[in-house]
């Protein structure tokens, strides 16, 4: 009998995957390219982005479906196209509200799929 | 099989059929006409829509998605020069020049068609070989099904464009996220940190959708934000031709539609490679055989006809792999394999003779999408091109809020919605340094059926040399070699290439 059990083939994977990041770190310093020039790049609205979404994440269990999609959406709105004016917020509660009611009625009503209740809001 | 093949399309044509397949056909239409929203993002947004209908519902409408959205790039691709999805990125090259001398409606068209066509071809060789090769795939030992599998890994890694070991490392880590929690054989907790949900392994569809919706968007956001997807459309001109010569022009070609369709499916089948290198292949090939070469690029149809016909073919090609091996195609059947395990499905070599009816059902849905696609083209092609303009500020939060419902609802942990953002940001760097995604996704779909028939082969017998011996197991090993050989070898002739322009380019 080999000896297998539930750490044999985690080892080989994470073996080969050593083997080969160590391979990829060798042919890189023989390389010795020198770095590509970046393209400016929006890093910030990147990261913006990804913060709204984990902060959306963080609250779905708090606030609820309904109220946390609904800041969700008008703040990536707002922060990807600057509301200017009552008309521009009014556009971005809009896009908001209706995001958040059509999702809802469409999976709760229609296709019975549960989504999150708030803890804190019970809504 | 007729028969299975005729009480499917009966079954199909069922208005609570009907329906899903049409509005997936439709949704897939206008994400493939949207620039920057691929196949896979579309289908993914419909994935959570799926939850709540039965199997055969579910597939027909992602079904609908996959042809419809291969069909749906080419508006663009024709009235504005810029692919809707990557498959349709050949269909600018002679589309676009057509349009602009004042035949749009003569472009759009033939590319509708050639379509029609070619998707139909794909799904005649789909029907026709998924039966066979799921009976061979039945004689399969545990070897063979680890030697596949392998084959299938290194075969992506080594396809992808950017660096072999960065695809091979990409397949590893793959593997990696799947040896997390429970340990498929013995049933022994693992790695689980002493986190409860990570005791329960990782499901591969939240990171699916994480590592490909935020690699997308992130990546759009780059460039900035805001201004709507598209250039302002203007006024297109009259789309009306008359079909019985577009029809005639498309079909007057047979063995070029006829070779690239093959292509389509012949790309289809190897997995995780997609249209959009069926389409490029297709077009090369039909430029090369040509007795117009020096037409390609200036309007040709028959440019139009090779991008279009071998994109859809592509996705019959595609189809074969995951209901003959359960291997996804790419990352659009990967998200239909997911949808057939939510619904407690086992695909693989057994998928066509245990569910005959969803299978046949499948094929039923993947042949009625066609004529469906092209009542969409005709009744809406005009209006297409307005969806393009679709504010991306307000198309990401709803394609995110969607990518979060979809997680969420899986198994209504919101566990599933941290894996979504973990893997987004992961997948995201992975992108950065230059990491293709998809033998990530391919290896974390196999790494649990790696590992059981790897256990289950040196439980069985303990030699390892078997791996080998076995004529089948034996022969995918030596092709994955092959293919890892063959993609260092392309590689480095890349780059001598690559060394020689730059030294032409410093003589100057």
């Amino acid at each position: 009998m080999v000896p297998i059990g539930p750490g044999f083939y985690p080892r080989i994977v994470l073996g080969i995957t050593a083997a080969l990041s160590a391979w990829l770190v060798v042919a890189d310093w023989l390389a010795k390219k020198a770095p590509a020039p970046r393209k400016p790049a929006n890093y910030g609205l990147v990261a913006a982005m990804f913060a709204l979404f984990g902060l959306y994440a963080g609250a779905l269990p708090f606030l609820g479906f309904r109220v946390a999609t609904f800041a969700y959406v008008a703040a990536v709105n707002a922060l990807l196209d600057p509301p200017r004016g009552a008309r521009g917020w009014a556009r971005v509660a809009l896009v908001a509200l209706l995001t958040a009611a059509a999702t809802y009625v469409v999976f709760e009503r229609y296709l019975l799929v549960l989504l999150p209740r708030g803890g804190w809001t019970g809504f | 099989m007729f028969d299975l093949l005729g009480a499917g399309l009966a079954n199909i044509m069922q208005v609570k059929y009907l329906v899903p397949l049409a509005l997936g056909t439709l949704v897939g239409v206008l994400g493939g006409a949207l620039p920057g929203v691929t196949i896979t993002m579309t289908i993914i947004v419909v994935l959570p829509f799926t939850f709540g209908l039965d199997p055969l519902q579910g597939l027909a409408a992602m079904t609908g998605v996959y042809v419809g959205g291969s069909a749906g790039g080419l508006v663009t691709a024709v009235l504005l020069g810029l692919p809707g999805t990557p498959s349709a990125i050949a269909t600018t090259f002679d589309g676009h020049p057509m349009a602009k001398k004042g035949e749009p409606g003569r472009a759009i068209w033939l590319g509708v068609w050639a379509s029609f066509f070619g998707g139909l071809l794909g799904g005649v060789f789909l029907i026709a070989a998924t039966d066979p090769l799921a009976r061979i795939a039945l004689q399969f030992g545990p070897w063979e099904f680890f030697s596949l599998f392998i084959l299938a890994l290194s075969m992506v890694a080594g396809l992808v464009e950017s660096s072999l070991v960065k695809g091979l490392i990409a397949g590893a880590l793959g593997c990696v996220v799947t040896i997390l929690g429970t340990d498929p054989v013995m049933g022994q907790e693992r790695l689980g940190l002493g986190i409860p949900f990570l005791a329960g392994g990782i499901d591969f569809l939240p990171v699916l959708i994480g590592v490909f919706a935020f690699a997308q968007i992130m990546t759009e956001l780059e460039r900035g934000a805001g201004a709507p997807a598209a250039v302002a459309v203007g006024r297109v001109a009259s789309l009306a031709v008359r079909h019985a010569k577009v029809i005639w022009e498309v079909l007057s070609r047979p063995v070029q539609l006829l070779w690239c369709s093959f292509i389509g499916v012949l790309i289809g089948v190897l997995p995780a490679i997609g249209g959009s290198a069926a389409s490029m292949m297709a077009y090369d090939q039909a430029k090369k055989f040509s007795r117009h070469p020096e037409r390609f690029g200036t309007g040709t149809p028959e440019g139009i006809v090779a991008s279009e016909a071998s994109n859809n073919a592509n996705v019959g090609g595609s189809l074969v792999t995951i209901m003959a091996f359960g291997i996804p195609g790419d990352a659009v059947t990967a998200v239909m394999l997911g949808a057939l395990t939510i619904h407690g499905i086992q695909s693989g070599p057994l998928f066509i003779s245990q569910n005959a009816t969803l299978a046949y059902g499948i094929f039923a849905a993947y042949l009625v999408a066609h004529p469906i696609m092209v009542a969409i083209m005709w009744a809406g092609s005009r209006w297409m091109l307005r969806v393009t303009t679709v504010p991306k500020a307000v198309l990401f939060p709803v394609v995110l809020v969607l990518c979060a419902i979809g997680a969420y609802a899986l198994n209504n942990t919101m566990a599933n919605v941290y894996v979504l953002l973990t893997f987004g940001v992961l997948g995201y760097g992975m992108v950065k340094f230059g990491f293709p995604l998809a033998p990530f996704i391919l290896g974390v779909i196999l790494g649990d059926q790696i590992e059981i028939n790897l256990i289950r082969a040196i439980m069985t017998d303990a030699d390892p040399w078997k791996f080998v011996t076995r004529p089948i197991s034996g022969a995918l090993l030596a092709l994955s070699v092959g293919s890892v050989l063959l993609a260092l070898w392309q590689h480095r002739r890349q780059q001598k290439r690559l060394a020689a322009v730059a030294q032409a380019e410093a003589d100057f």
